[in-house]
């Protein structure tokens, strides 16, 4: 309890009030919803002994970094270069608001407004905000947006398509976000290949969104995808979700036809902490400016004409619009998109694509080494994967992952997790920090595993 | 100004990494031709000096509460304890993947189990999950909760929910999303609320009110009992908005004044940092009638088995357990992690001592409403007009808030004008404007973590500035590293990023 500077100065401070206790303070609480007992939890701790148990508990975790791991499914196993934690936690952006007083804020607003220039050139699209909670908040709000702008032209009203790809997490948090609008969702179909059903795409036309990943969740890069903007036409908003790190060698979504782009931030800022804080990338055209979700920061000038930044179209948001909202979002993930912008700015324009090229590199080598496995099957031989691929094996994933578990590497995703028929087939993930030893450790224990399971 | 896209280096000057395990022009085949990204995007090309210098430059433009006080009404700007970042950067919280099997995740399993019922104990609700990650999220998700518990019921017609007219603008625009209309309810005078109004709206179509106490104008509602058995006699449910959580822990909680869901804003009362807007922590709690729609996944435990390995060796064996008819996911893995394990790393320096933590922020908030309600006289007579409390109560809970009505009418003098002239002397400017239903409004939320000195600091400074030359004020801020920001322009004129470096090629 070393956190209260007035500690033990309470009579003093209650006394120039004219009072004699504290508790008169809560006197407007009326006794039949006030509390008597003290709360039933554990005595305070000093600094030292929580550190202590943080170290403890947190050390019983077995971490990504300590074996090799193959377990990515949207997520990155990354390096952050130390510079980026250690000047993002500078008290002076770690301990801000956000930044309403833009005259005492201009440091966090011209962060964000760089952050919003380098999505906007990752994706090619001219408008980024400063981050949503995640990659699937993003898309689900990428969606509401896009039904406010094209549904009064529709000729599907409220629909929108996804593909049925999407990983059941991500389709969770959308049907969530959309059932309140009264939204109906489409699934579109894919191929034995992992590819979208270019040819049945065309009967999105009409509906007022198409959502897909590129890559996928199978880690495929889809050229079919290339051909959709055309085919669903300029009434329907084609919304992509992107791995952001594939971008550098991937072409973006802006240049073939994407209206918004979304994506997990995670890869450029900060490690895959057990899920969060991690941000939501949400990009767009300026056709849906005055009706996407969360905070924006523009250029101006101040009462000299000095350039200055603020935050702008404030009119979309809760605090102003009130239930006639764009959405609910206030805390978003600031922070962490200036971690990735940090994270991005020390990449440069080279930086990015040696790093695309890397997990490129990566994923092609696992791919190729577990192919050469007898018993192994590669679930879709002719896709161009970039980080993710699937193998089928021959019994349970779950029960590969678990042997190999016991034998220190993590294999991956067992999709039977995500959809139940795939249950013998296995999500590798690969990043840049995959090396030649990770490859072969998971070689010989899935090698390892089959002899087992035929035995 | 420091200009990050004029840093234009020359390609092999940047931070470096290892090189591909395959030759570039096998890597150039893993991705269909037609897909190949032509130039790469126009990103600074920076060294790590350079870039140390620009961000250190940017931090110095940036004002926080390690900068000085930070009176932001209705935020909770306290202190931030530094070893809670230094916990959140070890490898099992900073290096781990949410779907780790159980067996590897024991340790951070049990933070989140602790969590879970401390944050239940507080708040007087029997389950809570930790996923949404904004106190708006959390709002959202308990609303959805709310829908799911009346359509199981057969009561999917009730479609309204009731906010009072100084709800946080979060209440209804995550009430609205979830498909509900508002019906906004007016407030009594003193801002507490009208139980008539209250009684006249309610009906056979109410889903839910939603409200937070104290109210937005930090005075505690003492008839929110009354409002519950109304809300609920109607057949609704009582939504208790935790944005002022800090004001109440340990002397009356949401369960005692009859509420069926709470958020918790861990960046408030738990001391995750604000980081400029995020990110946050929302999440919620609920009665048990309402547990078995939660979103999926929530921390459980068990006593250990022999077949078990160790845990953490507490006795107990953490997993994952889906509530039986959840809403599945609003944040798609398990919320904020890094923000609940700094929490629990702050709860844990309290521990059953955070009553003291609420007895602080209402002793420090009430200390500076008197301070500044109670000028010397020799102050008092050079002041050109005093502010009005905005809520005419004794005593207030965790903050406060005055009008500067009387101010404006008589010299002209703006609420923003003094909030933008408080940043001259070193401290941020109040919450303006907020809530809408007091005039001139400045809403002052001090905290527990600030000393008598500063309040006695702020309060002299606050008096002074009504004494000052009205143009003075109303040009301010004069010592910032800009002037008053024009924001009218920047909305009409729409520049939302850089033109960027465009000579950057492949």
């Amino acid at each position: 309890m070393d956190q209260l500077p007035n500690l033990g100065r309470e009579q003093e401070m209650l006394s120039i009030m004219g009072l004699k206790s504290i508790d008169e303070l809560f006197s407007n609480i009326p006794d039949e919803v006030r509390r008597t007992e003290p709360l039933p939890l554990p005595p305070p701790q000093s600094e030292e002994e929580i550190w202590r148990d943080a170290q403890h508990l947190l050390g019983s975790n077995i971490n990504l970094d300590s074996r090799p791991s193959f377990l990515s499914a949207g997520l990155s196993r990354n390096f952050v270069p130390t510079m980026v934690g250690m000047l993002a936690t500078r008290g002076e952006f770690l301990t801000s608001y956000t930044p309403y007083q833009a005259e005492v804020s201009q440091g966090m607003l011209q962060a964000m407004w760089e952050f919003q220039t380098m999505i906007s050139e990752l994706v090619s699209l001219p408008i980024s905000n400063v981050s949503m909670y995640d990659a699937s908040t993003s898309a689900a709000e990428a969606i509401t947006c896009a039904v406010r702008v094209h549904n009064k032209k529709a000729t599907q009203k409220e629909t929108i398509y996804i593909s049925e790809l999407v990983p059941p997490h991500r389709m969770s948090v959308i049907e969530n976000y959309v059932q309140g609008a009264g939204i109906n969702i489409q699934i579109l179909k894919h191929d034995l290949n992992g590819h979208l059903d270019i040819d049945s795409a065309s009967i999105a036309n009409g509906s007022c969104a198409v959502y897909v990943e590129q890559p996928n969740s199978f880690g495929i890069l889809d050229e079919g995808l290339l051909k959709l903007k055309e085919l669903i036409g300029d009434n329907t908003a084609l919304i992509v979700g992107v791995d952001a790190v594939s971008l550098g060698v991937v072409s973006p979504p802006g240049e073939w036809g994407a209206d918004i782009v979304v994506g997990e931030g995670q890869p450029f800022g900060i490690g895959p902490t057990f899920g969060g804080p991690i941000y939501g990338i949400f990009a767009c055209t300026e056709k849906y400016i005055r009706q996407m979700p969360g905070r924006i920061v523009g250029q101006t000038h101040d009462s000299n004409e000095k350039m200055a930044f603020t935050l702008t179209l404030s009119t979309r948001e809760q605090h102003i619009r009130r239930h006639r909202a764009t959405s609910n979002i206030c805390s978003n993930e600031t922070l962490i998109a200036l971690m990735g912008a940090m994270h991005m700015s020390l990449l440069g324009p080279d930086g990015i694509t040696v790093l695309s090229q890397r997990v490129a590199a990566s994923t092609e080598v696992t791919k190729k080494a577990l192919q050469s496995i007898k018993g192994v099957e590669l679930v879709h031989p002719n896709s161009h994967n970039f980080r993710d691929f699937v193998i089928k094996l021959p019994g349970d994933s779950g029960e590969a992952v678990a042997f190999m578990d016991s034998k220190g590497v993590m294999a991956g995703l067992p999709l039977g997790q995500w959809w139940s028929e795939m249950s013998s087939c296995l999500l590798i993930g690969c990043d840049e920090r995959t090396s030649e030893s990770d490859i072969l450790s998971l070689v010989s224990g899935i090698k390892e595993w089959i002899k087992e399971v035929k035995s | 100004m420091s200009d990050i896209f004029a840093f234009n280096g020359s390609s092999n000057a940047g931070w470096s990494q290892p090189k591909p395990i395959l030759p570039i022009s096998q890597i150039k085949e893993t991705v269909p031709q037609s897909m190949l990204r032509s130039n790469p995007p126009a990103w600074p090309r920076a060294s790590e000096p350079e870039l140390v210098r620009h961000y250190t430059w940017l931090s110095r433009r940036n004002f926080g509460i390690d900068t000085g006080f930070y009176p932001l009404g209705s935020c909770t700007m306290k202190h931030n304890p530094r070893v809670n970042e230094r916990i959140v950067n070890l490898p099992g919280i900073d290096r781990m993947h949410p779907l780790q099997p159980e067996h590897q995740i024991q340790g951070i399993l049990s933070i989140f189990f602790e969590m879970q019922e401390m944050l239940a104990v507080c708040s007087g609700m029997d389950q809570v999950t930790l996923q949404p990650v904004a106190g708006a999220q959390g709002e959202f998700t308990a609303m959805r909760c709310i829908q799911e518990f009346h359509r199981e019921r057969g009561e999917g017609h009730r479609n309204k929910v009731i906010v009072p007219d100084s709800a946080h603008g979060t209440n209804p625009a995550s009430a609205s999303m979830c498909g509900y209309e508002i019906i906004e309810i007016p407030s009594g005078k003193d801002g507490r609320i009208d139980l008539d109004a209250l009684q006249s709206v309610v009906g056979d179509d109410t889903a839910a009110m939603m409200i937070t106490n104290p109210s937005t104008l930090g005075v505690f509602e003492p008839e929110i009992a009354k409002a519950s058995e109304i809300v609920h006699s109607a057949g609704g449910q009582m939504y208790y908005d935790g944005a002022n959580f800090n004001a109440i822990i340990g002397k009356t909680d949401p369960g005692m004044m009859g509420f069926d869901a709470v958020h918790y804003n861990l960046h408030k009362t738990f001391s995750q940092p604000h980081g400029g807007g995020g990110p946050g922590s929302g999440p919620i709690g609920v009665k048990a009638h309402l547990a078995k729609y939660l979103p999926t996944p929530l921390a459980s435990r068990r006593k250990l088995n022999d077949s078990d390995t160790q845990g953490v060796g507490d006795g107990f064996w953490y997993s994952w357990i889906t509530p039986e008819k959840t809403i599945g996911k609003v944040q798609q893995w398990h919320g904020n992690a890094g923000a609940v394990v700094r929490c629990w790393a702050f709860y844990r320096r309290y521990g059953r001592e955070l009553e003291r933590m609420s007895e602080h922020a209402v002793l420090n908030a009430n200390y500076l409403r008197y301070k500044i309600m109670n000028p010397d006289p020799e102050v008092a007579s050079n002041i050109h007009a005093m502010p009005l409390d905005g809520a005419p109560t004794d005593f207030v809970m965790h903050e406060f808030t005055l009008s500067m009505i009387q101010l404006k009418d008589k010299v002209g003098i703006t609420g923003k004008d003094i909030a933008k002239r408080l940043l001259d002397y070193g401290v941020m400017a109040p919450t303006l404007y907020f809530p809408m239903i007091v005039p001139e409004c400045l809403m002052i939320e001090p905290t527990e973590t600030e000393s008598k000195e500063v309040l006695d600091q702020f309060a002299k400074d606050f008096l002074n500035i009504l004494t000052e030359d009205p143009e003075i004020v109303t040009t301010a801020p004069h010592t910032t590293d800009v002037g008053r920001v024009d924001e009218v322009w920047a909305a009409r004129n729409l520049i939302l990023r850089h033109p960027g470096n465009h000579t950057v090629q492949d």
